[in-house]
């Protein structure tokens, strides 16, 4: 029941099969003031791109703060003064430490869990990663502890790298050292995960359902209109295009079954899947806008696509396999395909940053208290360089961050430092993790 | 058909405070060792805070890897050189002389990568990070000068096991251990692992000789070493040689070089007499031993190979959870 009163945080629009959760209100304020947590919570994210970047197309030549920023960050140029660039993090434990070939491998199953991964394609060991050590401690205040999405390639098992299990290229988070998380790739299970009362739809189900029915929203609106006589304008305007964000994502989600289904009944992709990389990443991007908007979760995992792939990008004229080509031997051609390539995946991401941006949120924006990670396990990926990893910061994880500089580090100092700064933040304070050698400095405001 | 496993060449760590000529042909031996295949640079550490002595050792590197061309030469890649934090200390002339070196167009003549303090390493951290890539048993640390980096490391969370693991031995030199004696008393104290010391003594009598830089370096008009040999001291002069005495031992301990003396840890190196001219003969090829091309491959085309490799490795142990 809404009441006047008191808007719990935890408000949820409910209908058949279907509960919608609310963006931070003006009207929840005075519940969360009482509650001594007036500040929105800190949501983190790691956006991760496979086989490294071109790095001289992504480091800028000078330190401090940013100016003029290298060609493959320009779609980040808006976002200057959100963004935090850190050089020369290090992920020891990709590297081949005896175990040789199957970097691609290493450096995805080591990128969060700080571990070397047993190189194995049936013993299947890495470690618990450090989001769901954040996931076990603040998920409880969420509907999901933890969401881990992707969009491409699932599975699990067989050998993806020179020994390395497909485990290792195709998850990034880990419950524990031998169960990997595997990323939600379907932009419909996802929606329906967001939104659904948690069961699993076959398709023919969901065909019955969408020719009975034109939106979830369609099964709240009596607890909508009754939400709405409640709320000032400004909350009705934040709840209105919220729903609509909403609308627009199952809209896109409907458009894609419909292409899928006219193009090839039986593709192997999921059914609610965009042909297009473009429009899936928008899509994804969405539900996770939504997921920190609503507080659904506040720890999201986003493989891109899996380490080591050789998907071509024939949305930008690109032909050729993603991965063949990062072993481009210094070829100009090649380099220059590989950039295109890393300069379209920070284009989409940029185009969710700007989204993220745009939502108020107590008195700045959602990504004010946002840290979101977007980086690779391989800086050099034609040489397999597990040093100077291209990490970017987004956000100011609640007013704590210094965004709008890059800041280098020594070489070798560890990625899990940032990690542990990171746990920080979102107030799970542990000592070690990984091959920690400390808390990341300079990043804070003080 | 089933090959028996062979360990490679031991791994050498060296930390060296980079102040004295023989902390130079120490790491001249260390680069011919590994153009030899005798032993592997595991990793390079300066305990004194002097930028221009990682520069040093960073051109050194570079000077090593300059017979390496071709495709070999395109993936091969720079290790970092550690350097310890601190106030900086005074510029040597045996360090600035050869790094301002040019050639007639302007061009320095052994080239470095490191600019500022950022291009370098926390020594315990880069010497950590190296102990998790050597094969248990396999790696030695060469320590010339105070004990401070080791004794970080030593401190730092987990690497004792490491140090443990991997170390077979410590070899120090007993000259400028003490400039931090707080350190030296700790690292004898906790050192888990066997140790040499190359007394004062053994480097006096086993001087390297001044007149092997006009004579066995004449073979290239452009060698760092040889150049830093001038800058040091008024030549000529033979410089005792403690840093490449405990080189040789932690490369090759049981080639009867040296004996040693006690029975504790630390043990002394002792000098057998009938040795002197073999050790000397073995510096001064070393430390003039021309640069040897290296075979580093393509990682695609490990990956090719890694295919059909077998699971034959026991998992690292955890560090850190």
């Amino acid at each position: 029941m809404i009441t006047k009163k008191a808007l719990h945080r935890r408000t949820f629009l409910r209908g058949m099969g279907t509960a919608v959760a609310l963006p931070f209100l003006d009207a929840m304020a005075p519940a969360l003031a009482s509650a001594k947590n007036a500040k929105p919570p800190v949501r983190m994210a790691f956006v991760y791109v496979p086989n490294g970047i071109i790095m001289n197309g992504w480091n800028p030549d000078y330190e401090g703060q940013l100016g003029e920023l290298p060609r493959i960050l320009k779609p980040m140029e808006p976002f200057r003064q959100d963004i935090t660039l850190l050089g020369n993090l290090t992920h020891n434990t990709g590297r081949a430490l005896l175990d040789g070939a199957g970097d691609h491998g290493r450096c995805c199953a080591s990128y969060l869990t700080g571990v070397q991964p047993r190189k194995s394609v049936t013993d299947i060991r890495a470690g618990v990663s450090f989001d769901q050590i954040v996931a076990n401690q603040v998920g409880k205040q969420t509907r999901f502890p933890s969401l881990e999405l992707g969009m491409e390639d699932a599975r699990q098992a067989g050998d993806c790298d020179s020994g390395y299990s497909c485990a290792y290229t195709n998850n990034l988070a880990w419950r524990s050292e031998s169960e990997p998380l595997p990323p939600i790739l379907d932009p419909r299970a996802l929606f329906e995960r967001l939104f659904g009362n948690g069961v699993a739809m076959t398709p023919e189900a969901r065909a019955r359902e969408n020719f009975y029915r034109r939106s979830i929203l369609d099964f709240v609106s009596d607890d909508t209109h009754q939400l709405e006589n409640n709320l000032g304008p400004t909350d009705r305007r934040k709840l209105d295009e919220y729903l609509s964000s909403i609308r627009a994502v199952e809209l896109q989600i409907q458009k894609a079954e419909k292409d899928n289904a006219q193009i090839d009944p039986h593709m192997d992709k999921p059914y609610g899947t965009p042909a297009d990389f473009a429009e899936h990443f928008r899509l994804m991007s969405d539900m996770m806008t939504i997921a920190f908007q609503a507080d659904l979760t506040r720890v999201i995992t986003f493989l891109v696509t899996h380490e080591g792939t050789s998907r071509p990008y024939r949305e930008i004229d690109i032909a050729d396999g993603h991965h063949p080509l990062t072993h481009h031997r210094n070829h100009p051609d090649l380099i220059e395909k590989v950039t295109q390539i890393n300069s379209y995946h920070v284009k989409q991401f940029a185009a969710w940053i700007a989204k993220v941006k745009a939502i108020r949120e107590g008195d700045g924006s959602l990504l004010d208290n946002c840290m979101i990670v977007y980086g690779a396990g391989l800086s050099d990926g034609n040489r397999h360089l597990h040093e100077d990893l291209p990490t970017l910061v987004a956000g100011r994880g609640g007013s704590h961050f210094k965004p709008g500089r890059r800041i280098v580090y020594r070489k070798e100092t560890p990625m899990c430092n940032l990690f542990l700064a990171m746990m920080d933040r979102m107030g799970v304070h542990v000592e070690h993790f990984g091959d920690s050698t400390g808390k990341l400095d300079v990043l804070d405001l003080a | 058909m089933q090959f028996p496993f062979t360990k490679p060449s031991v791994g050498i760590l060296l930390d060296s405070a980079m102040r004295r000529i023989d902390d130079v042909l120490a790491l001249a031996m260390l680069h011919a060792y590994a153009g030899k295949g005798e032993a592997r640079t595991a990793a390079v550490g300066v305990s004194s805070p002097d930028l221009q002595a990682a520069q040093f050792c960073d051109s050194m590197w570079a000077f090593y890897a300059s017979a390496t061309t071709g495709t070999a030469a395109m993936f091969m890649h720079a290790p970092p050189v550690g350097l310890a934090d601190g106030k900086p200390s005074a510029g040597l002339a045996m360090l600035r002389e050869p790094l301002a070196r040019r050639t007639a167009d302007g061009k320095p003549v052994y080239p470095n990568t490191i600019k500022s303090v950022d291009d370098t390493a926390e020594v315990p951290t880069l010497f950590r990070n190296a102990l998790m890539a050597q094969y248990d048993q396999d790696a030695a640390i060469v320590l010339s000068g105070p004990a401070t980096n080791l004794v970080q490391l030593l401190d730092m969370y987990g690497a004792k096991d490491w140090i443990t693991r991997k170390v077979r031995l410590l070899c120090v030199t007993g000259v400028d251990i003490e400039a931090d004696a707080a350190a030296a008393q700790k690292l004898f104290a906790g050192w888990p692992t066997p140790m040499v010391m190359a007394g004062r003594e053994i480097g006096e009598a086993l001087p390297f000789p001044g007149e092997a830089i006009e004579k066995d370096f004449a073979w290239t008009t452009a060698d760092p070493v040889a150049d830093a040999y001038r800058a040091y001291r008024p030549m000529p002069y033979d410089a005792p040689s403690w840093a490449m005495a405990a080189m040789l031992y932690a490369v090759h301990p049981n080639d009867g070089y040296f004996k040693l003396s006690g029975s504790g840890n630390p043990r002394q190196l002792v000098l057998d007499p009938a040795q002197k001219d073999r050790i000397i003969q073995a510096y001064v090829a070393l430390a003039s031993a021309k640069p040897v091309p290296h075979k580093s491959k393509h990682p695609a085309d490990d990956e090719k190979k890694g295919e059909k490799k077998d699971e034959k490795k026991d998992p690292a142990p955890p560090n850190g959870h």
